[in-house]
């Protein structure tokens, strides 16, 4: 019985090291055949989480941008939203004495102190996606002002709705601080701009499509006269527009959302959602990797910036420290077929 | 009197019926299942009342449909629980299943029959690492299923390579939330729930396997000295556990929308104990009924819909769950104490 016992453990023991090390081992070889000469300039991205397909966008920009510049582009993130995993990530990197560092923060406060390391440790420091603003970062990548976003949903969703009527919101995480700044300006913006229209109940589904899909279907029984859902995040995005198309309501309820062009377009297709609001996240990923290795440069940010020839005129607000990459993006059937995220 | 009697063809394994106990089998739906069905049939009308459609059809067959997937893997995990253990990685398995199906339908384009092959095989094989390792390793579940449950994440997550699963066919929408998914009104996955629920109830209350898994939860070393198979029957918990959870991950791909996300299955083993322990499941094992499974998992959805429906703030119904979690398992532990004082 012992012996058997200690057999268990054992093989246990062996898988747990087995898979440890086969991860440990990929892990290196990409970051060692990546790290090139010491002279080059070296960008680590750290994003919240790995898999997400904006985040997979901005590291297709990054790179692509990298290749342009001649710099070494990084990228590597946790498999949950973790902070502490994150910052076990970047005190990898500071390690590896990358020349700058951009982390898109899973938890502003508690990374703050890690981002004091690599500073200290002379890595330039950057955020982007998601600002840390109490942190020693020297500017913050925004891919859109919460201002922009909650403003081009508003207006999305007045247009499908004929500027009249009740709307709902299907949000996500209680405590994501840039989803209620959105719905703070979207309930400020069609206060003062659509007078007609009115806000019936916010809800949250945390990151759950089927759950955002079945709240959404409350909110259409419980107000039968409910003729638009805003879809807060990615996930509840396509969630409400799902909702709306098994209730059989589409042209009745009109969905608008925060969602990827790849994940939309089949709702954008049959009329379950009318819009989508994003941002180029290549795009971003492009910008931020710029704005990286101009700081490793020991340069500094005009006050409207020629990155590239997609990106002319990015502004720079001295007083926050934050490049902007400019109006978001809207998605509609129109131009769905140009993204590949 | 007792069902042994009418039965003369019936399980060996319980002794002579004594005098004192008129009963060897609980009665088919019992105390806690009654008090159940009357707290749901009560929000029930009182949602009606104060909600324009709560009782419509166009909101109980979504909330049908929402909860088979809580039912279904509850229906393993009532087994595990009664046998006294506890599997704790569910949502793992349900991550790998979902994302192997998803690529299948997205990059082979398979049938929805070779589809729920595919997903209930898979996640039989993965219960049964499960109950292998369990029922020879002799740690208890909740650490083995524990580590399993990483592990299973991250084949899940390698299987999905950084990307989300786009462009899920049609080929599921017959287990889906649409009028598709629906005959004569009734939802096909929660028809197939009802089904599987009422054969588990059967096998559970009328067949060898099922006795001895109460055994088993009752008393290991007693079960075993009376020659019940102890390794066997954890395995087979197990395993079921895994063949529900692997069709549950269809019906989930079915439920959700056209792109599937790492994220899937996140917190379902909580939502699925939660429903088995409101279900009147002993934690500790020993008792237990799949039927107050199916009535505990329509309850927390019920409190969830109607949270929502009533426009309250949506953490209520955790508030809501968490109160019917702790009353459940308070009559259950007052329950095991007063049975302990009668026998002594």
């Amino acid at each position: 019985m012992k012996i058997q016992k200690k057999l268990t453990i054992g093989a246990a023991a062996t898988l747990a090291l087995a898979v440890a090390l086969t991860g440990c081992t990929s892990k290196n070889a990409s970051s060692a055949s990546s790290t090139g000469g010491s002279d080059k300039i070296t960008v680590a991205f750290v994003p919240k989480l790995q898999g997400i397909p904006i985040f997979e966008a901005m590291d297709a920009g990054g790179k692509a941008g990298a290749s342009t510049l001649g710099s070494t582009w990084l990228y590597q993130g946790a498999t949950s939203d973790d902070a502490a995993q994150q910052a076990d990530i970047v005190r990898g990197f500071i390690q590896q004495k990358v020349s700058a560092i951009i982390v898109a923060p899973n938890d502003p406060d508690s990374i703050a102190p890690v981002l004091k390391e690599a500073q200290d440790a002379g890595i330039k420091v950057l955020t982007s996606d998601t600002d840390a603003p109490n942190s020693v970062r020297q500017v913050f990548v925004a891919q859109a002002s919460d201002k922009g976003i909650g403003d081009a949903l508003s207006d999305q969703l007045a247009t499908a709705m004929g500027g009249s009527g009740e709307y709902a919101i299907v949000s996500c995480g209680e405590t994501a601080n840039n989803l209620n700044a959105w719905i703070a300006e979207e309930k400020s913006y069609i206060g003062a701009n659509h007078p007609d229209m009115t806000l019936v109940d916010t809800v949250f589904a945390g990151e759950d499509q089927a759950k955002s899909a079945q709240m959404a279907t409350d909110l259409i029984n419980a107000h039968p006269n409910l003729k638009g859902i805003i879809g807060e995040c990615t996930t509840s995005a396509p969630g409400v527009a799902q909702a709306v198309r098994d209730a059989g309501k589409i042209g009745v309820v009109h969905t608008v959302g925060v969602g990827t062009p790849t994940t939309m377009k089949p709702y954008l297709a049959d009329g379950s959602s009318s819009a989508s609001v994003l941002w180029d996240a290549t795009a971003l990923g492009n910008l931020a990797n710029w704005a990286a290795v101009q700081l490793a440069q020991g340069k500094t940010f005009a006050a409207t910036n020629n990155v590239s020839t997609d990106l002319p005129a990015v502004a720079y607000d001295d007083s926050t420290k934050t490049l902007l990459l400019g109006p978001p993006l809207i998605i509609t059937t129109a131009n769905v077929d140009q993204f590949n995220y | 009197m007792t069902t042994l009697l009418e039965r003369p063809d019936a399980p060996p394994t319980p002794p002579a019926p004594s005098r004192t106990r008129k009963r060897i089998l609980p009665r088919a739906v019992s105390g806690q299942e009654w008090i159940l069905l009357g707290v749901i049939a009560a929000l029930w009308i009182a949602l009606g009342a104060f909600t324009p459609a709560f009782l419509s059809a166009n909101s109980i067959q979504p909330l049908f449909a929402y909860v088979t997937p809580i039912c279904l893997i509850g229906i393993g995990m009532t087994i595990v629980i009664t046998t006294g253990g506890i599997d704790v990685s569910v949502a793992g398995m349900l991550l790998v299943c979902a994302v192997v199906t998803a690529k299948l339908l997205v990059d082979v384009g398979v049938s929805l029959g070779v589809a729920v092959a595919v997903s209930v095989l898979l996640g039989a094989f993965l219960g049964l690492l499960n109950g292998l390792l369990i029922a020879y390793g002799r740690v208890h579940p909740i650490i083995i299923t524990f580590g399993t449950a990483n592990i299973f994440l991250f084949i899940g997550l390698t299987v999905f390579d950084s990307k989300v699963i786009n462009g899920l066919p049609s080929t599921l929408e017959w287990f889906g939330r649409g009028e598709a998914g629906r005959t004569l009104g009734l939802p096909h996955a929660f028809v197939l729930t009802i089904i599987l629920v009422a054969i588990a109830w059967w096998c559970m209350r009328h067949t060898v396997i099922g006795r001895h898994f109460y055994a088993i939860g009752g008393d290991p070393t007693a079960a075993r000295l009376a020659g019940v198979k102890v390794e066997r029957l954890t395995v087979i918990a197990y395993v079921t556990t895994g063949a529900m959870v692997g069709l549950a991950a269809v019906i989930t791909l079915a439920s959700g929308t056209s792109t599937l996300e790492p994220s899937v299955g996140a917190g379902q083993e909580l939502a699925v104990i939660a429903a088995v322990v409101i279900g009147g499941t002993s934690i500790l094992g020993g008792r237990g009924s799949v039927f107050g499974t199916l009535l505990g998992a329509i309850l927390v959805q019920t409190v969830s819909s109607g949270v929502t429906q009533l426009g309250w703030p949506s953490q209520l119904s955790e508030l809501f769950v968490g109160v019917f979690i702790i009353i459940a398992v308070g009559t259950d532990i007052l329950r095991q104490r007063a049975r302990k004082g009668k026998r002594l």
